[in-house]
């Protein structure tokens, strides 16, 4: 793959639930080492994205490109093989296990070894903050925690794109901070990324580049600066007050 | 089989007779479905002790008939009380610790049920398959070239009329709009103050009320034995999965096409191959058409 | 998983005490008994390879047990051929009803598959009963006993160490579903799903390797089982009440533990022993009753203590590490 490869296209990706167009015709593409935003309201079709991207749902119409390979269509887990990785929304762990295991599980999908896997784990463990909380029962973890160990987890599985799925919410202003500040390094030490959010103030920080859905349409795409002052992304989702606010 | 035969007088009616036949069973299947659509629209849970019930609801019938002569169309109205309060003591007892549980925790507990009701048969009136023999059994009523005896048109006319009360509980009664609320929404139905767990304890109560006095209505039509009931909880989750959940409308009509299967079935390999049917259409249907025929929220969206 | 290091304990006295027993005890009762134990043990480790492991709980077990008894039995009494070739086909059999099994697992959830997984075993059960002309139909196939370990006719002793090495092989099995890649993986799948499958594990294609193998391990249990009780009948070999059995022990001994379903076989199984001993005068009743004790303890375990007997002690030592 040259460097000029982008690592996620997306050309024309529409998606119907019955009479319901919950995607309809999104293409943009990221390159390599870009940490992207996807903002809009609830309903616009944000996570839908998501699962058509990482292969939960097959799209009606258009392709999806992950490093030059076509994966429209295929499975989450061939998705992940190639190098992308999702987060989910409601976040997911595996609630009986230990953090550690939970993290081992998403390194052994590159890691042969259950010893370079355990090894591998702690390293990401390290990295997210969780080592106090590593033998703890995922289950028995807060809302915070939870949200971290979703990212360490999909962090363990070295992926080359990292979709995050609103993994800010519900947290308190400390973890927020710590989540931004984990986020701002993966991105600085060359993962790519790309970032659904609702609270603004973070993505204004993060993203280089953000995209806003609205019913499924992109209806504006470019650096957060220009976002934040873009009339129809201020009707449709930010509101005046927040307009005033960056001033 | 030629081509020229098929649609002669003879094979009308055989077609007629099957008809009747198959609306004849219908009509049983539609109390049992009406039940189980019921308790699994509202409680979300898979109760495999329901063939159960119907069991102890056969063996009712079998015992009042052996010992005090009593028709089973008679007492069918006294089991409608009693297994009321049967499907009210289970639940206290059984169910209601595992509403909320995860699904491994409900399929042992009612696996359980199921394992210690058929037993509890087994040893207190032994395995021998016993017959209920009422005297309109061999009363044999014509209509055209069709067949059927009293016992089925019987059976069949309470049943509806039974499933018809239910519909009506259903639709015009305060408690049925609660029941029906709770099936919509749970947590939305807690929030505006209904109290769920009487709401359960109501539609399990119906629901195996319904299914005993469909063990009555069916006692003298096939043998009763303490295995009985397995046979007909697969088949009647088979109706309601067709039916979509919680649809009775949809039970009823699921359990016409059951039926129908089933006839057919016997007809054309003979009733030793029956069964087998069953089970077959059971997997069949859960594989291919989990939404039900009308597309309806189904075994895969209901978070079963 | 420290749970590792107390099984291998506990594995250790329950399979070393095995082995020694016979050494020791000549009673053919007591040797019977610890036959049964084994057995029931591993079937018992086998349907936990699917259920506790996987998470795919199956109440349709009994469908390889049966595959397996009856491809043994078959082979001996209408092939004249030895009973391991009709292990050997019956686990090629059972692989193949795994295979339907494993794509049922990957279509319904929860409780429809467990549902599904019953009405398999009842097809199994109506056919072979009407296949006269092939299976002897519902009176069963009485196996003929020949002395030799190529017939599989062994006396008490013998049975006893080949029943150790069944429970053995599930043992291992199961030991190896806890430490090794694909277990942890199926662990993740068993937890959830959709999460596995965002880290790259092939869930559909994980859950029905689990299932397979579980039916393989099953179907030789049953082979042996054909060979050691001596007769074979479609209404005890693919009914319900026994894929129950074979989930009971392993719940009541902790589901998803490597040792439970061994524990949960002493227990029931010795249990057994006891009310046939004690009810032995009683004519029809024994059977149920057993079974209404069993429905019971189902109930009763599940509820309150669904970790089994394996999580009582692992809470137990904890304890002790605290105190």
């Amino acid at each position: 793959m040259s460097e000029a490869t982008p690592i996620l296209v997306l050309d024309r990706v529409t998606k119907h639930f019955g009479g319901l167009t919950a995607v309809a015709d999104v293409s943009f593409t990221v390159p390599a080492g870009e940490l992207l935003g996807i903002i809009g309201p609830n309903g616009a079709g944000k996570t839908t994205l998501f699962n058509v991207i990482s292969g939960y749902y097959r799209p009606d119409a258009g392709r999806v490109i992950l490093a030059g390979h076509d994966v429209t269509g295929q499975p989450p887990h061939a998705i992940c093989r190639l190098g992308l990785t999702r987060t989910f929304q409601l976040v997911k762990p595996f609630g009986n296990l230990s953090v550690s295991d939970n993290v081992m599980i998403g390194a052994l999908t590159r890691l042969p070894s259950i010893r370079a896997a355990r090894v591998e784990a702690e390293r990401v463990v390290e990295t997210c903050g969780l080592t106090p909380h590593a033998e703890a029962r995922a289950r028995t973890l807060p809302i915070g925690l939870r949200k971290r160990l979703e990212v360490a987890r999909a962090l363990a599985t070295r992926p080359r794109l990292l979709l995050l799925d609103e993994v800010m919410a519900g947290l308190n202003p400390t973890e927020l901070a710590a989540m931004i500040e984990l986020i701002r390094r993966l991105h600085a030490d060359g993962l790519t990324l790309i970032v659904i959010e609702h609270i603004m103030a973070a993505m204004m920080r993060l993203a280089l580049r953000i995209v806003v859905l609205h019913h499924g349409e992109t209806i504006a795409e470019g650096p957060p600066a220009a976002i934040a002052q873009d009339r129809r992304v201020v009707d449709a989702y930010l509101g005046e007050e927040f307009v005033l606010a960056q001033a | 089989m030629d081509p020229a035969r098929l649609l002669g007088p003879a094979q009308i009616d055989v077609l007629a007779q099957l008809a009747v036949a198959t609306i004849l069973l219908g009509g049983i299947y539609a109390l049992i479905a009406v039940g189980l659509t019921l308790i699994f629209g509202i409680m979300r849970v898979v109760n495999f002790a329901h063939g159960e019930f119907l069991m102890l609801g056969m063996y009712l019938a079998f015992w009042t008939f052996a010992l005090y002569s009593v028709d089973p169309y008679v007492v069918v109205f006294v089991s409608i009380p009693v297994f009321f309060v049967v499907g009210l003591l289970s639940y206290v007892l059984v169910m209601r610790g595992v509403i909320h549980a995860s699904h491994n925790v409900q399929i042992f507990t009612t696996v359980g049920l199921s394992v210690v009701l058929q037993n509890v048969a087994l040893v207190a009136w032994s395995g021998d398959f016993r017959f209920v023999r009422p005297w309109h059994l061999s009363t044999v009523l014509r209509a055209g070239s069709t067949t059927f005896n009293l016992t089925q048109v019987v059976a069949f006319l309470i049943a509806v009329a039974l499933t018809i009360s239910l519909v009506a509980f259903m639709k015009w009664t305060h408690a049925g709009r609660v029941m029906r609320a709770t099936a919509q929404d749970r947590d939305a139905a807690t929030l505006m103050g209904i109290d769920t767990d009487r709401v359960y304890r109501l539609t399990f109560a119906i629901g195996i009320a319904a299914v005993g006095a469909a063990g009555v209505l069916v006692a003298p039509l096939y043998s009763v034995y303490p295995t009985a009931g397995l046979q007909f909880v697969l088949l009647s989750y088979v109706v309601v999965v067709l039916g979509g959940l919680g649809d009775m409308l949809g039970a009823m009509l699921g359990s016409l096409i059951v039926a129908a299967v089933e006839v057919a079935g016997s007809y054309l390999f003979g009733t030793a191959w029956k069964e087998i049917f069953y089970f077959i259409l059971f997997i069949l249907v859960l594989v291919f058409r989990p939404a039900g025929l009308f597309g309806q929220r189904g075994a895969e969206t209901l978070g079963v | 998983m420290s749970f590792l290091v107390r099984s291998r304990r506990g594995a250790l006295v329950v399979f070393g005490l095995a082995a020694v027993t016979p050494l020791v005890v000549r009673d053919a009762y007591f040797l019977d008994s610890l036959v049964l134990i084994l057995l029931w043990g591993a079937l018992s480790a086998a349907w936990n390879v699917a259920g506790g492991y996987a998470g795919q709980v199956s109440i349709g077990h009994a469908s390889f047990f049966g595959i397996g008894a009856y491809a043994a039995a078959l082979m001996v009494t209408r092939f004249g051929r030895g009973p391991w070739l009709g292990m050997l086909v019956g686990v090629v059999l059972s692989i193949g009803a795994g295979f339907i099994i494993g794509f049922l697992s990957n279509r319904l959830k929860g409780p429809y598959f467990a549902l599904s997984t019953i009405a398999f075993s009842q097809v199994l059960l109506i056919g072979v009963s009407r296949w006269r002309g092939f299976t002897a139909g519902g009176e069963g196939i009485p196996v003929p006993f020949r002395p030799g370990f190529a017939t599989l006719g062994l006396g008490h002793v013998g049975w006893v160490y080949m029943a150790l090495a069944a429970a053995l092989l599930c043992y291992r099995v199961e030991v190896y579903l806890e430490r090794s890649r694909i277990g942890y993986q199926l662990a993740g799948v068993r937890e959830d799903e959709d999460a596995a499958e965002a880290l790259g594990i092939p869930a559909r294609r994980l859950k029905v390797f689990a299932v397979t193998l579980s039916a393989a391990l099953t179907s030789v249990c049953g082979s042996l089982w054909a060979q050691y009780v001596g007769f074979v009948d479609p209404t005890y070999v693919f009914s319900v009440d026994l894929s129950v059995r074979f989930a009971l022990n392993a719940i009541i001994g902790g589901m998803g533990t490597a040792l439970g379903p061994y524990l949960g076989s002493i227990l029931i199984t010795l249990l057994e022993t006891y009310l046939r001993a004690t009810f032995s005068g009683v004519k029809t009743g024994f059977a149920g009753i057993y079974l209404i004790i069993y429905g019971t303890a189902l109930i009763l375990v599940v509820r309150f203590v669904p970790e089994g007997l394996a999580g009582i002690a692992a809470r137990l030592r904890a304890r002790r590490a605290h105190a």
